[in-house]
C-alpha cells in the first residue's frame, strides 16, 4: 500500500472511531474531494464501529416514550405551521 | 398466508420523511429503540437520562430523515451516530456541572460487554448480536480500549495517548489495526444480519 493510501486509511480510521482531530477532519475531506472512492473506506470503518455500538443486549424500551416522542414531534410540527402561518401574515 | 415480510429500513427511513401518519416512525422506533437504549445506557450510565435521551434522539432521527443518504453509510450506522453524538453531549454537559471524571466511570461500566442479569434486558437479545460479541472478542485489549476512549468517551488520540500515557502514533495504530479488524468482521456481521 502506498504512503498516501496508508495514510488515506489511518485518517477515515480516526474519523470513524470518532478520534480524528480537527487537522485530521480537513486533511481526509481535502483527500476526499480528490478521490471520491475513499468514501467506500469510510463507509466500511463507519458501518463496522457502527455494529461494535449496536452490539450490546437490547434493554426494553419504558412503555410511554413512543407516546411521548409523538408528543415532541407534534409540538415542532405546531411550531412550524405557527411559523408560517405568523410570516404569511406579515406579508 | 404469506408471511409480512420486514421493511428495508432504507426504506423504512424514506417513509419516515414523506408520510406524516407516524406509522412508519413506529415501526423504526420498533426496530431500533431498544439497541438505540443499550447504547446510551452503556454510555451514560444512568436510566433516567438514558430514556429521556432515548426520545431526543429518535425526534432528531424523525427531524433529519429527509436528509439520510444511503450512500453515505448504512442505516444502523446514522441510528448510532445520532445517539452516539447526544450522549456525548449529554456527558460533557455533566462533565461541566459536575467535574465526573468520565473515565473512571467508564472503566467501573467494564467498556464493552455483555448485559446478562440485567432484568430489563430483552430475551430477544438474537443471533445478530451474539455473533457481533464473537466477533469482537477478537479485538486485542489493546485495540479494545483506545476505541472505547475514542468512540464512547469523545476523545481524540491526542487525549487517549495523554490519558494512557502512551505516544500518539502508538495510540494511532491501535485505532486504524482495531478498525481494519472490526472491519474484517463486516461479512460476518452482514451474515448474521439476514440469518
Amino acid at each position: 500500500m502506498s504512503d498516501e493510501k496508508e495514510r488515506a486509511e489511518l485518517l477515515a480510521a480516526l474519523h470513524a472511531a470518532g478520534a480524528a482531530s480537527q487537522e485530521d477532519e480537513k486533511e481526509l475531506q481535502a483527500l476526499l474531494d480528490g478521490d471520491p472512492s475513499l468514501e467506500d473506506v469510510v463507509r466500511d470503518f463507519q458501518d463496522s464501529i457502527a455494529a461494535l455500538a449496536s452490539s450490546f443486549d437490547p434493554l426494553e424500551t419504558p412503555p410511554r416514550a413512543f407516546a411521548q416522542i409523538q408528543k415532541k414531534i407534534s409540538r415542532e410540527r405546531g411550531g412550524f405551521v405557527n411559523r408560517l402561518r405568523s410570516w404569511f401574515s406579515k406579508s | 398466508m404469506a408471511e409480512a415480510r420486514p421493511t428495508d429500513p432504507v426504506d423504512l427511513v424514506a417513509a419516515m420523511a414523506a408520510d406524516d401518519s407516524g406509522a412508519p416512525l413506529k415501526e423504526f422506533y420498533a426496530l431500533y429503540a431498544s439497541t438505540v437504549l443499550a447504547l446510551l445506557m452503556k454510555m451514560l450510565g444512568s436510566r433516567a437520562e438514558a430514556e429521556e435521551i432515548l426520545q431526543d434522539v429518535f425526534v432528531e432521527l424523525w427531524r433529519r430523515a429527509p436528509q439520510y443518504d444511503s450512500s453515505r453509510g448504512g442505516v444502523v450506522a446514522w441510528v448510532v451516530t445520532v445517539a452516539r453524538s447526544r450522549a456525548l453531549d449529554a456527558l460533557r454537559a455533566r462533565t461541566r456541572r459536575h467535574g465526573h471524571d468520565q473515565l473512571q466511570f467508564f472503566s467501573e461500566r467494564h467498556g464493552i460487554g455483555t448485559e446478562g442479569g440485567r432484568p430489563d434486558v430483552l430475551v430477544s437479545a438474537t443471533r445478530w448480536h451474539q455473533a457481533l460479541r464473537q466477533a469482537f472478542n477478537r479485538l486485542s485489549e489493546e485495540q479494545r480500549s483506545v476505541l472505547e476512549l475514542s468512540y464512547f468517551l469523545g476523545m481524540s488520540h491526542g487525549q487517549i495517548a495523554e490519558t494512557l500515557n502512551l505516544p500518539v502514533g502508538t495510540v494511532k495504530s491501535r485505532i486504524l489495526a482495531g478498525m481494519r479488524e472490526l472491519r474484517t468482521m463486516l461479512p460476518i456481521i452482514h451474515r448474521s444480519m439476514v440469518a
